[in-house]
């Protein structure tokens, strides 16, 4: 039975590059920063590549944003070979309420059978959008895939998908990481799944694959035409680094050891 | 993390420097834009560099290539690494979209690719061999020949090699003993032997197809009756692969690239190796010739790639690593990083200008290189092409030279630790030799450039070149007299040189070509540093900074050898000339 899959594509600050908070402590300073598809989105779209490649169908991809973050839709999201994307233009605060509403929306009218997001976005680490998104549309929801095997492994290197459909088509097997090991769950369809790290190693944007990308459908939409009001529920209040390490002391013996240990870091 | 190459200097370069969207406006790069297909290639080339080639090179260059029982085993993450280049679409990128490429300008190739080499370098060579092997049966083969070869190369499915070098031979063509007997059924068979093939047998790939020299039976001597053959490891007979009488006689132990292999190989030892013509008759090596700018501002790549890495390393721990104090500071006082001592910074200058200077002017050179073949007017073509071929040499040999030098400074920067082989700067170095022999030596380099480049088409091509000069002197905002300085001393020379071998005098021309080669380099670099630094405009931050300094730096330290180079070339001084053998 063939899928299709909606997924998503965040435009996140480059982990390499070197983050600073604005004067204000309001946010960060966005000048000079790279930019690149959240690695959590990555993963959901290899995965989607994966199903469809196994089952045939659709994978779409949605970003949210101003015009950059057509950037990410076309490469990687569309040169690893997604098959068409959405753009929703937005310039301006959000938060996951808003993002989750667009996203309903979206699955409203495209009316996939699994949306795959990624567990979480690396800039802020709210986790949230996919839950949410199950909840408003009454769909059941998959956190946190992961796999059984490892990413070495012969079914990794096969390419092979790590979440199952039924053989009627119906459900999905996943297998998700919870504290201190697997659950396998078995979610009727339609899904919401999240993905964990590991649970592929996603493909490269390929020379062919930038170049075919060009060509994709992309299709823009706004909060407005959607319905959605993009008004954040939530306030950024302060921002700020985490404290610098204190340097080092060196003490006299070790009973001045044992008594720090016992009386300061209170470790022991 | 080492970045390999720096990108902020790789994004300027492309987009400034060598003004990309004007390259891009060419009707035969239409397909492409900087915002939708250059950038996310760029982006796509430094991450398989980064999180694939890179973290596998460690173990590549400990444990080289085994040869048991007539076959030889690459390195077991070289397959991890060869299904990735094949899928990044880097064999045929630069190729035309008719034979499965996808038309990517030289220039941007040159830059690109600069990441794949830099994170290892024996890994994107076998990309690199198979391009330039199909590249010679697209431009030449039949369409037999095409039909046959170059789906399966430029794939990755198969790989390729050039057989060219034979054990008595060398660097000397003329040489080539190999034989090639027609038969009634179209192929020739080939015997003979050839050495320092790289790639030359791998179990990569199913087949591997040598692009191999040999004299046809009855052909004249010299140069002028060699001929160019495809000759496979395996043939096909009907659907299956059936041995092609090529067999590994040995392997070499080298100090460098060794997740390559370079072999001894030896056809037709029993009488069964077929090779199929490509090209005319008696025309290899001018076939070959074709290939050979493109070929050797590749092997330019290749060692500024090798010096960038190891710059970026010793960058890198010249920041990181405390050692010493200021002067007069109390040795109370906290150590300070290598970075804040002078000598520390002159070696770290040093290796940004032969670096940055060796990648710009290969940038430059490529870019002359897409002009030539795909700018629209025949002026403009022609004019190119005499730029790419009198830049050729310099573009190879120059970051070859002095890419060794940056090597040695980045080991250097390292201390004890850098002669450890715990420490990669090591295997740099050692990699970067090769990159002053192979596709010519040095001295070749040197030859071609004197004998050839300069003086050809009556010095057109160094009158061009000294309007580019001009022209980025004209728009420069800063002190250029320096280099315009040395500008009519160089042409001057030229001229006393030609007359020289004009007049029969070839040696005492050609003596000094190695000086000639390093007086050209170091003017040619301080221009290309020159056009960089034009490129900045009114930029005051401190990436505009860092290259102003180095352009300073080239002028205050490397232009002033000039003068004395050319009065060494003009004399034709005689002390090694004259040194006879039995001195040693």
């Amino acid at each position: 039975m063939p899928l299709k899959i909606l997924v998503t594509a965040k435009r996140v600050e480059d982990s390499e590059s070197k983050i600073k908070v604005n004067p204000a402590g309001t946010g960060i300073v966005l000048e000079g920063l790279k930019f690149k598809i959240n690695p959590f989105d990555e993963i959901a779209i290899e995965e989607a590549l994966r199903l469809t490649a196994k089952h045939g169908g659709e994978v779409v991809v949605v970003s949210i944003g101003g015009k950059e973050v057509v950037e990410q839709l076309r490469s990687p999201a569309l040169a690893m070979g997604a098959n068409r994307a959405i753009w929703v233009n937005h310039v301006g605060p959000m938060d996951q309420l808003g993002i989750a509403a667009c996203l309903q929306k979206i699955c409203e009218k495209e009316k996939p059978d699994l949306c795959i997001l990624g567990k979480q976005a690396i800039d802020d680490d709210q986790g949230q959008v996919g839950s949410y998104l199950a909840e408003a549309l009454g769909w059941s929801q998959a956190t946190f895939a992961s796999k059984e095997e490892s990413l070495e492994s012969e079914a990794e290197k096969s390419k092979a998908p790590a979440i199952k459909l039924s053989a009627d088509g119906k459900s999905v097997t996943v297998v998700r990481e919870v504290d201190g090991g697997l659950q396998t769950i078995e979610a009727t369809l339609p899904a919401v799944a999240t993905t964990e790290l590991r649970l592929n190693q996603p493909r490269y944007a390929s020379l062919p694959g930038i170049m075919k990308a060009k060509t994709k459908p992309l299709e823009e939409v706004t909060p407005a035409s959607l319905g959605v009001d993009m008004t954040p529920h939530i306030t950024v209040v302060k921002m700020t680094h985490p404290p610098a390490r204190k340097a080092g002391i060196k003490v006299a013996d070790v009973p001045a050891l044992m008594d720090k240990l016992k009386n300061e870091a209170r470790a022991i | 993390m080492n970045p390999l190459v720096s990108d902020a200097f790789v994004d300027f370069l492309v987009t400034d420097v060598l003004e990309l969207d004007a390259l891009l406006a060419l009707p035969a790069f239409e397909g492409h834009s900087r915002a939708e297909t250059i950038a996310p290639w760029l982006a796509a080339c430094r991450r398989v560099a980064r999180e694939v080639l890179f973290p596998d090179y460690r173990t590549m260059d400990a444990e080289p290539p085994r040869f048991e029982n007539g076959r030889v085993s690459v390195h077991p993450r070289m397959k991890h690494a060869w299904k990735e280049l094949c899928e990044l679409g880097v064999i045929a990128a630069g190729r035309p979209v008719e034979v499965g490429g996808q038309q990517l300008p030289l220039t941007v190739a040159t830059v690109s690719h600069a990441y794949l080499m830099a994170g290892n370098l024996a890994a994107y060579a076998f990309a690199g061999l198979t391009t330039g092997a199909a590249h010679l049966i697209e431009a030449f083969g039949t369409d037999a020949l095409k039909a046959r070869f170059l789906a399966k190369l430029y794939s990755g499915e198969w790989t390729g090699t050039m057989a060219l070098t034979e054990p008595q031979a060398g660097s000397s063509l003329a040489d080539v003993t190999s034989r090639a007997k027609p038969t009634k059924d179209g192929h020739y068979l080939i015997s003979g032997a050839k050495i320092f093939i790289s790639g030359g047998d791998q179990d990569l790939t199913d087949n591997i197809v040598h692009l191999v020299l040999a004299r046809i039976d009855g052909a004249p001597p010299g140069t002028k009756g060699i001929s160019l053959f495809a000759v496979p490891k395996k043939r096909e007979q009907g659907s299956t692969l059936v041995p092609n009488d090529v067999h590994v006689s040995g392997v070499i132990h080298k100090i460098g690239w060794k997740g390559l292999p370079s072999l001894a190989l030896s056809f037709g030892d029993e009488g069964d190796c077929h090779g199929w013509l490509v090209g005319p008759e008696h025309q290899g090596l001018k076939c070959m010739f074709q290939m050979m700018n493109e070929a050797r501002i590749m092997v330019g790549v290749n060692a500024t790639a090798t010096a960038s890495v190891a710059f970026h390393e010793s960058l890198a721990y010249a920041r990181e690593r405390k050692q010493g104090r200021a002067h007069g500071a109390s040795p109370a006082s906290a150590p300070v990083p290598l970075v804040a001592h002078a000598d520390v910074r002159r070696m770290l200058v040093r290796q940004k200008a032969i670096v940055e200077g060796s990648l710009a002017l290969l940038g430059v050179t490529a870019r002359f290189a897409d002009l030539s073949e795909h700018a629209t007017g025949d002026d403009e073509r022609a004019r190119a092409r005499l730029l790419l071929d009198l830049l050729t040499p310099i573009a190879k040999t120059f970051p070859a030279e002095k890419g060794f030098e940056a090597n040695a400074l980045a080991l250097q920067l390292h201390g004890g630790y850098g002669y450890s082989s715990e420490y990669l700067p090591e295997a740099w170095l050692r990699d970067q030799k090769l990159n002053t022999i192979h596709e010519g030596t040095t001295t070749i380099q040197g030859l071609d450039l004197l004998g050839r480049k300069v003086v050809a088409g009556a010095g057109a091509a160094l009158q061009a070149l000294g309007e580019e000069i001009e022209q980025d002197c004209a728009r420069a905002t800063f002190d250029v007299s320096a280099l315009r300085a040395v500008l009519p001393s160089v042409s001057e020379l030229v001229a006393t040189l030609g007359m020289r071998g004009a007049s029969g005098d070839v040696e005492g021309m050609l003596v000094h070509s190695a000086d000639f080669m390093d007086l050209m380099s170091t003017t040619v670099v301080a221009w290309v540093w020159v056009k960089v630094t034009a490129a900045l405009g009114a930029r005051t931050d401190d990436f505009a900074k860092g290259l102003h300094a180095t352009r300073e730096y080239w002028f205050a330290t490397e232009l002033p050898r000039v003068p004395e180079l050319v009065r060494r070339c003009q004399s034709g001084e005689r002390s090694f000339r004259d040194f006879q053998d039995g001195w040693f």
